[in-house]
C-alpha cells in the first residue's frame, strides 16, 4: 500500500464517505464499496477519520504447527472449485489478486492497487512489484492476463469464474480487447457493461492465481505458486500436510508464514467426531462449528470466533411446478412460518431474522421493510381456497444438520397451521442432482459482499442458478437499473422495490441470516472466523 | 482334497463375477452417474456440463461394454482432446497422453483395478492401505473377543442352570442386544468426554494428566496404535460380536458335559477342573471355532459402523466413503475383497472343522 | 411451574403407561391360568427367562398399540423454548395439552417420551412384518431345496450364498439410495418377494384340501383374493380401494431388509429339512402316496417349528438393529420419523451434554431386542424339553 490512492479518488467514494458520516451508510457498507472501487483500505478508513485496525501480529511467535479440522475433498482445477475447503489447503502457495476481509474491505494481495473509471466500465490494475513464483519466475502482468483468460473460459465444466467475469467475456471466451497488458506491472480491463462487482469477484475462492504452466486439475502435484508454503501430502478424505517452503522468498516476508507446519485433518461430517478429536487433543481449530456444538467446544476450552454474514437458507418454491405456480399458495406457506421460530429451533438463535427476501441488513443496498405477517389461520384458509386442503406438500432438504433442522422447523410450523406436509432428506451427493427442479426445497446460499450479486445470480429471469424459476420483467429491469446506480439513496429506493417484489411474489421463505462460527484454542492468533470460510494459514500464528 | 479346493475356488470366482456385475449395474444407473459427475466436476453444474463430462470421461457407452472394460475383455474408451493429446481409460491408468502408447485393454485381467474417483488414487493402493488398517483393528478385536467369549461360554456351560450360568448368559444376551452405534456412543460419553462420565472424576482426583482417559477418536491410531486411542473401537466391535460366540460356546459346552465319556470321567473321580480342561474343552470348541470364522465377515458390518464413528480410515470406512460418493471402481474392488473374505473364512472354517473333528472327511 | 423431580417423573410415567400395565397384567393372568392348555406358548410360562423376555416384548407391543392413549404430545410438534429441555421441564405454553416434557425435549424441541412411544409403533410395524415375509420366502424356497435337492438345491443355495457374500452395508447403500427409488428395481423386487407369501398360502391350503374341492376352492379363493389385493397395493401401489399401500421410501427399506434376511432363513430351513426328511414319518407319508408339497408343508414344516420360532424372535431383534443401522448412515426411513434408530442417531451427537434424547430410544431398542432374545432363549429351552 505504497501508493496513496486518495489523489485520484473515485468520485462516488467521497459521496459515500459523507453518507457514512451522516449515518446513512454503515461503516461496513462504506468500506466494501469504497475498496471495491479501488480505494486502499487505510485511505478508506482515513476518509471516515479513523485509523485502519492493525493486525495483532506483535505477539506472534515464529514456528510451531497447527492441526485444523476440515473436509479434504478430491482436488481439481482451482477455477472449478465448488467448496472453499478445496481453496483453503492451497492458500499457502496459490494466492489471490485481492482479498475480502472480515471488516468488509477488499484488500490488495498480488495487486498493489486498482482504480475504476467514473462509470465502472474500465479498471486499471497495478501489479505488486517484486513478487516471484516459487520456481523463480517473476510475477508479471501477463500472468494476470493469463489467469483472467482462464477464468473466462466457459467451456470447462464447472468453471464458476466464467459467470463472475461475464463483463469481460463473449461467447464463453475472453472478449478480444477486454484485457490489455499495458506494461509489465499494469493491466487494463475494459468491461462491456458497468460492473461494480468485478474486483469483489476476484476475492472469491475459485479466483486463485495459478502459474502459466498449470494445466489439468491437480494443483497439489506441481505446487507452483507465489505463497510461502508448499504441500507435503494430500490424502482425500483423510488429511493434508503443508510446510513452510524453505526454497522460496515470499514477497510479504516477515508479515506472516509464522507456522512451520499446518495439518488439515478430515474427520468426516459428524461434529461429535470433531469433539472427540478435540478432547483427545488432536485438533486445534475447526473449519466451521454449528448449533449446540459451539457451546460444547467452548466448554472443553476452545473459545469460538464469530463472523456476521449474509449466509442463509433459501426455502424456495419452484414456480414452474404445481401447486407452487399459484402465488397464493406460496404466500400462504410463507405466512404459516414464523421466521424467528425457525432461527430459534433450526439455528439456535445464532443470527438475525430475515424477511423472505434475499438482501441482508449488512449489505450496502439493504432497505428496511416491515416484518412479514405471520398468520397460520389465514394461511390454512388460503390453502383451502386454492383447493389444496387435502394436498400433501413435500419439503426437500440436504442431510446437513442445521439445514435439515431448519426445514424440520419450517415443516412443523406449516403442519401446525393444519396443512399437510411431509419432509424428505436427501444425502449430499444426491441432493444436487436436481436442486434446480425440486418443487419445494431449501438451498444454502453463501455470503456475498454486495446485495445485487445474489439477486443477479439466483433471481434474474432464466439465469443458470435460478432455482425458484422466478421470472418477472419488472424485477429484471429494476435489477439492471440498480447495478448502474452509484448513489446509495437512489439505489436503496430501487432495492426496496426489488425486495418488496420478492415478498409479494412469495419467491421463498428466507428465515434468517446466520452468523458463522469456528472454535480454536486460545493460543492461536489471527485466525478469526472469515465470512467466506477462508483459512489463511499463512497469517495464523501461535502466541 | 484338491478337487474340493478347486471347486471352492471356482465357486468363488463365479460368485465374485455375479456380485461385481450387480454392483456395477446398481452404480451405473443414469441417476448415479449424474451424481458422480456432480461430485467430480462441481455440485452446481448444468445438465449440459454433466453430459459433456460423462462423454469426456467415457461414461456414455453401453453398460455391458463398460463392464467389459473393467474386466479387461473390451477395449478401453479413448477420447482425443483438441490439442492432439489422447486420453482414455488405458491412457489414464498407464499415465500417458501420447497416442498409441497405452495398451488397448486394461481391466482386471490385465491387472488394472482402476482409479478411485473419491480418492484420486489407484484403487489397489487405496484398498491395500485401508485393508492394513482394518487388519490391525480385526486382529485386536479377535484377540479381545475370542478369549473373552470362550471363557464366558465355558464358565456358563460348565454347570448348566447355575447362578454363574444365568448371570453370564444374561450378560452375553445383553451384549448381542446392544448394537455398535449404541455401545460406541455410550463408551465415548462415559470414558472419552472431559465433561461427563469417568474422565472429569479422574482428573479431579489427579489420576490422569490429560483431560480425558481414552480418546474418542481413533484417527491417531493410523500412525501409532496405543491402548488409549484404540481401546474404544476394539471394545465396541468385540462386545457386540462376543455375545453370539459365547452363547454358541455355552451350548456346545453343555452338550459335551452330558456326554458319556464326561460322565464316566466324573464317576472315575477325576477332578472337575481336570474334566473341563482335559476332556470337555477340545470337543466343546469345535462349534465355536466354525462360528468365529463365520463371524469375521459378519463383523465387517460392525467394523463399518465403528470406523465411521471413530473416524478410523480402514476398509469399512473406505466402503462407506465409496458408497456415499458412488466411487464405482473402488466399490467393485471392495466387493471383490468382501467376497474373498466371506468365502475364504468359510473355507478355513470347513477345513478347520475337519481337522478338529476327525470323524468327518471331506468328500 | 417448577421442573419435576425424578420421583415425580417416574410416577407420572407409570400413570401415563397405565394402559400397558393393565394389558400386561391381564395377559399374564389369563396365560398363567390356562397355560396347560396353550401348548408351546403355555410352556413359556414355566421358564423365568422366557417370561421376562415375553413381558419386555409385550410391554412394547402394548405401548405401540395404545400409543394414542399414552403419548403426551404430538411426536412431530415443536414447542418454543423446549430445545434440549431436561426431563421434567414444564412447557412455556402448554395450550391445554400436557404440562411437562416427561423425558425432556430433543434438539428440535419435540417431546422425547412421545417420540419413544410412537417409535415403538414404527419399529413394530416394520420389523416383525419384514421378518415374517423373510420367513415365508425362506420357507417356500428352503423346503423344496432341502427336500427335492439336485439342481434346484444347487441353484438356490448359490443365489443365497451370493446375497450373503455382500456386505450388508454395501447392499443397503446400493438398494436404499434415493436414486434407486426412481428406478423400477425396488418395485420389481417387491413384485417377486411379496408374491412368495401369496404362493405360500395358496400351495399350503391346496396341498391340504385338494381332496375336498369345495373346501379347497373356498380357502384358496379367499387367500388369492385377499393376497392379490394386498399384493397389488403393497408391491405396485395399485390397490383399487387404496387400503394397502407403502411409500416408495418405506418399500425400498422393506425390500432391502427382506432381501438381506431371507437367504439366512433359507439356509436354516434347508438344513432342518435335510435332517427331517430322513425321519420315519416322512417315509410313511411317502409310502401313503402323499404329494411332495403336502409332505413339505404338512409333515416337515410343523416338525421344524421349534427352531424356526426361536429364530423368528431373534430375527425380529436383528431387523430392529438393522433398521437402526440404516438410520445411523442416514439411509431410508422418513426424516422426521420417530423410529428409534433415527432418533438415536440424531441424539447421539449431543450425548455428552443432553444424554436423554439419545438414551431414551437407545434404552427402548435395547430392552426390546433383549426381550426378544430372552424370549427366544425361553422358547428354545422349553421346546427342547419335549
Amino acid at each position: 500500500m505504497t501508493k496513496d490512492s486518495s489523489n485520484g479518488l473515485h468520485q462516488g467514494v467521497r459521496g459515500y464517505a459523507r453518507e457514512c458520516k451522516d449515518g446513512k451508510l454503515s461503516r461496513r457498507e462504506f468500506l466494501t464499496r469504497a475498496t471495491a472501487l479501488g480505494v486502499a483500505a487505510p485511505a478508506a478508513y482515513g476518509l471516515l477519520g479513523l485509523a485502519a485496525p492493525q493486525a495483532t501480529a506483535q505477539t506472534a511467535q515464529m514456528g510451531g504447527s497447527m492441526r485444523i479440522q476440515m473436509a479434504i475433498k478430491a482436488q481439481r482445477d482451482p477455477r472449478t472449485w465448488d467448496w472453499s475447503e478445496l481453496s483453503n489447503v492451497c492458500r499457502g502457495w496459490l494466492e489471490y489478486l485481492v482479498s475480502y476481509e472480515r471488516d468488509g474491505t477488499v484488500q490488495p494481495v498480488l495487486l498493489e492497487s486498482w482504480e475504476a473509471n467514473a462509470d465502472a466500465t474500465a479498471y486499471t490494475l497495478k501489479i505488486r512489484p517484486g513478487v516471484t513464483w516459487n520456481n523463480g519466475d517473476p510475477f508479471t502482468a501477463s500472468d494476470v492476463a493469463h489467469n483472467i483468460e482462464r477464468w473466462c473460459d466457459a467451456s470447462v465444466e464447472g468453471n464458476s469464474m466464467a459467470g463472475r467475469m461475464s463483463a469481460l467475456s463473449e461467447d464463453g471466451k475472453l472478449r478480444d480487447g477486454a484485457v490489455e497488458v499495458v506494461d509489465d506491472l499494469t493491466v487494463q480491463l475494459n468491461l462491456s457493461r458497468p460492473d461494480i462487482a468485478i474486483i469483489v469477484n476476484m476475492t472469491d475462492y475459485p479466483a486463485a492465481v495459478v502459474h502459466p504452466s498449470f494445466t489439468g486439475d491437480d494443483p497439489i502435484a506441481e505446487p507452483i505458486g507465489t505463497g510461502p508454503y508448499r504441500p507435503v501430502s494430500y490424502d482425500t478424505g483423510i488429511g493434508a500436510v503443508i510446510e513452510r517452503n524453505p526454497d522460496h522468498t515470499w514477497w510479504n516476508e516477515g508479515n506472516g508464514a509464522y507456522l512451520d507446519r499446518v495439518e488439515f485433518i478430515d474427520l468426516g461430517t459428524d461434529p461429535a467426531a470433531w469433539i472427540a478429536a478435540a478432547e483427545g487433543g488432536e485438533i486445534d481449530l475447526t473449519y466451521q462449528t454449528t448449533g449446540d456444538f459451539i457451546d460444547i467446544f467452548e466448554a472443553i476450552g476452545m473459545p469460538s470466533s464469530q463472523a456476521i454474514t449474509a449466509n442463509t437458507l433459501a426455502v424456495r418454491f419452484n414456480q414452474e411446478s404445481a401447486p407452487y405456480d399459484n402465488v397464493n399458495v406460496r404466500r400462504a406457506l410463507q405466512m404459516a412460518v414464523n421466521n424467528a421460530l425457525v432461527l430459534e429451533l433450526g439455528y439456535n438463535e445464532l443470527g438475525v431474522v430475515a424477511e423472505n427476501h434475499h438482501v441482508c441488513p449488512i449489505h450496502p443496498e439493504y432497505a428496511e421493510l416491515p416484518a412479514p405477517t405471520v398468520d397460520p389461520a389465514r394461511a390454512a384458509e388460503m390453502i383451502a381456497e386454492a383447493g389444496l386442503a387435502d394436498h400433501e406438500f413435500e419439503l426437500i432438504s440436504i442431510d446437513d444438520t442445521w439445514q435439515a433442522a431448519s426445514c424440520d422447523s419450517v415443516a412443523a410450523q406449516i403442519r401446525g397451521a393444519g396443512i399437510n406436509i411431509k419432509r424428505t432428506i436427501l444425502p449430499g451427493a444426491t441432493f444436487w442432482n436436481d436442486w434446480l427442479n425440486y418443487p419445494f426445497s431449501s438451498t444454502e446460499w453463501a455470503h456475498r459482499p454486495l446485495g445485487v450479486q445474489v439477486l443477479d445470480l439466483a433471481y434474474r429471469s432464466g439465469v443458470a442458478w435460478n432455482e425458484s424459476a422466478f421470472s418477472d420483467s419488472e424485477f429484471d429491469t429494476l435489477l439492471d437499473q440498480a447495478s448502474g446506480i452509484t448513489n446509495a439513496d437512489e439505489r436503496r429506493d430501487v432495492m426496496k422495490r426489488l425486495q418488496e417484489i420478492m415478498q409479494e411474489e412469495g419467491v421463498a421463505i428466507i428465515p434468517f441470516w446466520r452468523s458463522i462460527y469456528r472454535n480454536l484454542r486460545p493460543n492461536i492468533l489471527n485466525a478469526e472466523m472469515h465470512p467466506s470460510f477462508e483459512i489463511r494459514y499463512q497469517h495464523y500464528a501461535l502466541s | 482334497m484338491l478337487f474340493f479346493l478347486a471347486r471352492r475356488i471356482g465357486v468363488m470366482l463365479v460368485t465374485a463375477f455375479c456380485l461385481t456385475f450387480v454392483v456395477f449395474y446398481l452404480t451405473n444407473i443414469p441417476a448415479k452417474l449424474e451424481t458422480l459427475a456432480k461430485t467430480q466436476a462441481g455440485s452446481r453444474i448444468s445438465d449440459a456440463e454433466v453430459a459433456s463430462w460423462l462423454d469426456r470421461n467415457g461414461y456414455n457407452q453401453p453398460m455391458l461394454v463398460r463392464y467389459g472394460e473393467w474386466l479387461g475383455v473390451a477395449r478401453g474408451w479413448t477420447h482425443a482432446a483438441d490439442d492432439g493429446a489422447q486420453s482414455g481409460r488405458c491412457y489414464i491408468l498407464s499415465g500417458t497422453t501420447e497416442p498409441g502408447a497405452a495398451p488397448a485393454r486394461c481391466g482386471l485381467i490385465q491387472g488394472y483395478w482402476g482409479n478411485s474417483t473419491r480418492f484420486r488414487a489407484p484403487v489397489s493402493e487405496v484398498i491395500g492401505a485401508r485393508l492394513g488398517a482394518t487388519g490391525m483393528l480385526m486382529l485386536w478385536v479377535l484377540i479381545v473377543m475370542v478369549p473373552m467369549a470362550l471363557v464366558v461360554g465355558v464358565l456358563a456351560g460348565m454347570r448348566e442352570g447355575s447362578r454363574t450360568d444365568r448371570t453370564l448368559s444374561t450378560f452375553a444376551i445383553a451384549s448381542t442386544a446392544t448394537p455398535e452405534y449404541v455401545s460406541g456412543v455410550v463408551f465415548i460419553a462415559l470414558l472419552a468426554s472431559s465433561t461427563v462420565g469417568l474422565s472429569p472424576l479422574l482428573v479431579s482426583w489427579g489420576w490422569i494428566e490429560g483431560p480425558v482417559l481414552f480418546q474418542g477418536n481413533a484417527r491417531s491410531a493410523l500412525d501409532n496404535i496405543t491402548f488409549w486411542n484404540f481401546a474404544l473401537p476394539v471394545m465396541t466391535v468385540a462386545l457386540y460380536g462376543m455375545g453370539y460366540v459365547a452363547r454358541i460356546t455355552r451350548a456346545s459346552m453343555t452338550e459335551v458335559m452330558t456326554q458319556q465319556y464326561v460322565r464316566t470321567a466324573r464317576l472315575k473321580g477325576v477332578s472337575f477342573p481336570n474334566i473341563v480342561l482335559r476332556h470337555a474343552l477340545r470337543n466343546a470348541l469345535i462349534a465355536p471355532f466354525t462360528v468365529i470364522m463365520l463371524q469375521i465377515p459378519w463383523l465387517l458390518n460392525g467394523v463399518v459402523i465403528v470406523e465411521v464413528l471413530f473416524s478410523y480410515p480402514g476398509f469399512g470406512w473406505t466402503l462407506f466413503e465409496a458408497a456415499a460418493n458412488n466411487d464405482i471402481e473402488l466399490l467393485l474392488a471392495a466387493s471383490v475383497v468382501a467376497v474373498l473374505v466371506v468365502l475364504i473364512t468359510q473355507l478355513i472354517s470347513d477345513i478347520g472343522y475337519v481337522y478338529l473333528n476327525p470323524r468327518i472327511r471331506v468328500t | 411451574m417448577d421442573p419435576l423431580s425424578w420421583l415425580d417423573i417416574l410416577g407420572r410415567l407409570f400413570v401415563q403407561l397405565l394402559p400397558v400395565w393393565v394389558a400386561l397384567v391381564a395377559l399374564f393372568a389369563v396365560s398363567i391360568t390356562f397355560k396347560r392348555r396353550l401348548g408351546l406358548y403355555g410352556k413359556l410360562f414355566d421358564s423365568t427367562v422366557g417370561m421376562i423376555g415375553f413381558a419386555l416384548v409385550m410391554f412394547w407391543v402394548f405401548a405401540a398399540l395404545f400409543a394414542n392413549m399414552i403419548l403426551t404430545h404430538d411426536p412431530l410438534a415443536q414447542f418454543s423454548g423446549m430445545r434440549n429441555a431436561a426431563p421434567g421441564l414444564p412447557l412455556r405454553d402448554p395450550a391445554g395439552g400436557y404440562d411437562y416434557f416427561l423425558l425432556g425435549g430433543d434438539a428440535l424441541a419435540r417431546d422425547v417420551f412421545s417420540r419413544m412411544v410412537v417409535g415403538a409403533r414404527e419399529v413394530l410395524r416394520i420389523a416383525p412384518f419384514a421378518a415374517m415375509i423373510s420367513f415365508m420366502i425362506g420357507i417356500s424356497l428352503g423346503l423344496p431345496a432341502g427336500y427335492i435337492g439336485g439342481k434346484l438345491d444347487t441353484g438356490l443355495t448359490f443365489i443365497a450364498n451370493l446375497v450373503l457374500a455382500f456386505p450388508v452395508i454395501l447392499l443397503f447403500f446400493l438398494l436404499v439410495a434415493p436414486e434407486i427409488q426412481d428406478t423400477p428395481i425396488p418395485r420389481a423386487m417387491a413384485g417377486i418377494l411379496f408374491l412368495m407369501p401369496v404362493l405360500f398360502f395358496t400351495v399350503l391350503l391346496n396341498a391340504r384340501f385338494f381332496t375336498q374341492p369345495p373346501k379347497r376352492n373356498l380357502y384358496v379363493g379367499a387367500v388369492l383374493v385377499i393376497g392379490l389385493w394386498a399384493y397389488s397395493g403393497l408391491a405396485f401401489n395399485a390397490d383399487p380401494l387404496g387400503i394397502w399401500g407403502m411409500s416408495p421410501n418405506l418399500l425400498n427399506v422393506f425390500v432391502a431388509v427382506v432381501f438381506v434376511n431371507a437367504p439366512t432363513v433359507f439356509r436354516i430351513v434347508r438344513g432342518i429339512t435335510l435332517d427331517i426328511k430322513t425321519r420315519d414319518y416322512v417315509s410313511a407319508a411317502q409310502t401313503r402316496g402323499e404329494g411332495p408339497w403336502y409332505i413339505m408343508l404338512w409333515e416337515i414344516l410343523p416338525n421344524a417349528r421349534g427352531p424356526l420360532i426361536v429364530d423368528f424372535c431373534l430375527r425380529i431383534g436383528y431387523t430392529t438393529i438393522l433398521l437402526g443401522t440404516l438410520g445411523f448412515f442416514g439411509l431410508g426411513v422418513a426424516p422426521e420419523s420417530p423410529d428409534w434408530g433415527s432418533t438415536i442417531n440424531q441424539g447421539r451427537r449431543l450425548l455428552t451434554v443432553y444424554p436423554h434424547a439419545a438414551l431414551a430410544p437407545a434404552f427402548a431398542l435395547m430392552s426390546l431386542v433383549l426381550g426378544l432374545n430372552l424370549l427366544a432363549d425361553g422358547l428354545r429351552e422349553e421346546s427342547l424339553k419335549d
